[in-house]
């Protein structure tokens, strides 16, 4: 089978391309070349010795070295991106706060929280059907907007998050189709990254109205054909979510 | 889980879901579960040929068009495990319940994400 020739849905095309060039443009807080470094360094994690020896462990917090990074971004960050794209699973709110003592802004965290959720999103959706690695845009010029809301209060996770109805009037909305649930409420502090995220995440897997709707069916698969695969992955990454 | 689970009961299906994360004998409930199985292993796993095998299986079995739709449910939660993950973000209220239910079934004592506090 020839991966090129598929037929993608025109939403799945049009996310995707929307992703990589979010990728390369400037962030909330990382600028188009900082983030295209991260997702490079995102990608430099599935083959890195360090995390590989560390992943087979029974703990990973037993296992010294260092990283095969890029050398373009300090080693604190690197430790951050492999840790979140190669073992998930078994991350502790120890560890994210040692992260941030290291000199990382909790803003900063959450917006390559969601580099490395797109980079991976986009990489495994093109490994699935068989097309090569997409060589990384290049980055655009530009600063990054720095705009933290003003309502994000740590209420819920290990970093603070923005309730819809703490949002104040000037507070960027990260939920403009979206509801409120947790995992969209996950990386509210970078609200850019929630909807850029879940652009793609919804044209990857189901419109967010569609997930509970088992009424009717939205995709070539059944909501439980495509629930199998959803549960699957996320067990295979050690994650009950 | 919990979804799968509530779309099995809508269809009056209730599905293995100890086989559905890898601990009992691949027979689900779900049609044409052993070939999704297969191919989301696949696609998280390091094996190519493994992988070209999945495909093939998934093609042969569902169609094309089925095919790029597992391609992306597999995507999306290989990518949105991360962001749960690294968040500490809790399962939501509303399911708590239930995805306490399918832990017990599983036998299994904790969430391993947004609970390991």
């Amino acid at each position: 089978m020839d991966a090129r020739s598929l037929v993608i849905r025109d939403d799945l095309a049009t996310a995707r391309e929307n992703s990589w060039d979010r990728l390369a443009s400037p962030g909330t807080w990382w600028t188009g070349p900082e983030r295209i470094a991260i997702a490079a360094e995102t990608r430099r994690a599935t083959n890195c010795a360090l995390c590989r020896a560390r992943k087979e462990a029974l703990s990973p917090f037993v296992i010294d070295g260092a990283h095969d990074g890029g050398g373009e971004l300090p080693d604190n960050i690197v430790e951050v991106i492999h840790r979140i794209r190669t073992d998930s699973g078994r991350l502790r709110k120890a560890w994210f706060d040692e992260a941030l003592a290291s000199g990382l802004t909790d803003t900063g965290y959450v917006e390559i929280v969601g580099i490395i959720a797109t980079i991976a999103g986009l990489d495994t959706f093109d490994r699935a059907i068989g097309l090569p690695l997409r060589p990384l845009p290049a980055a655009k010029p530009g600063e990054p907007s720095r705009r933290r809301p003003r309502a994000a209060r740590k209420t819920l996770a290990w970093v603070d998050t923005l309730a819809d109805e703490d949002a104040a009037k000037e507070d960027p909305n990260p939920y403009p189709d979206l509801e409120p649930v947790n995992v969209h409420r996950a990386m509210s502090l970078v609200p850019a990254e929630v909807a850029g995220f879940f652009e793609l995440d919804q044209a990857l897997y189901l419109p967010q109205a569609a997930i509970r709707d088992l009424e009717n069916e939205y995709r070539a698969l059944t909501h439980s054909q495509l629930e199998l695969i959803a549960s699957r992955v996320a067990a295979l990454n050690q994650c009950l979510y | 889980m919990v979804v799968l689970r509530a779309s099995g009961r809508v269809d009056g299906e209730d599905f293995d879901l100890g086989n559905v994360i890898g601990s009992g004998d691949g027979e689900t409930g779900v049609a044409h579960g052993e070939i999704l199985l297969a191919f989301s292993d696949a696609v998280v796993g390091g094996d190519d040929a493994e992988l070209d095998a999945a495909r093939v299986a998934v093609i042969d079995a569902l169609g094309q068009e089925a095919f790029v739709d597992a391609a992306g449910a597999a995507a999306s939660f290989n990518s949105i495990v991360r962001i749960a993950d690294a968040t500490g973000i809790p399962v939501d209220e509303f399911k708590q319940d239930a995805a306490r239910e399918i832990l017990d079934d599983l036998g299994i004592e904790e969430f391993s994400s947004g609970m390991a506090n």
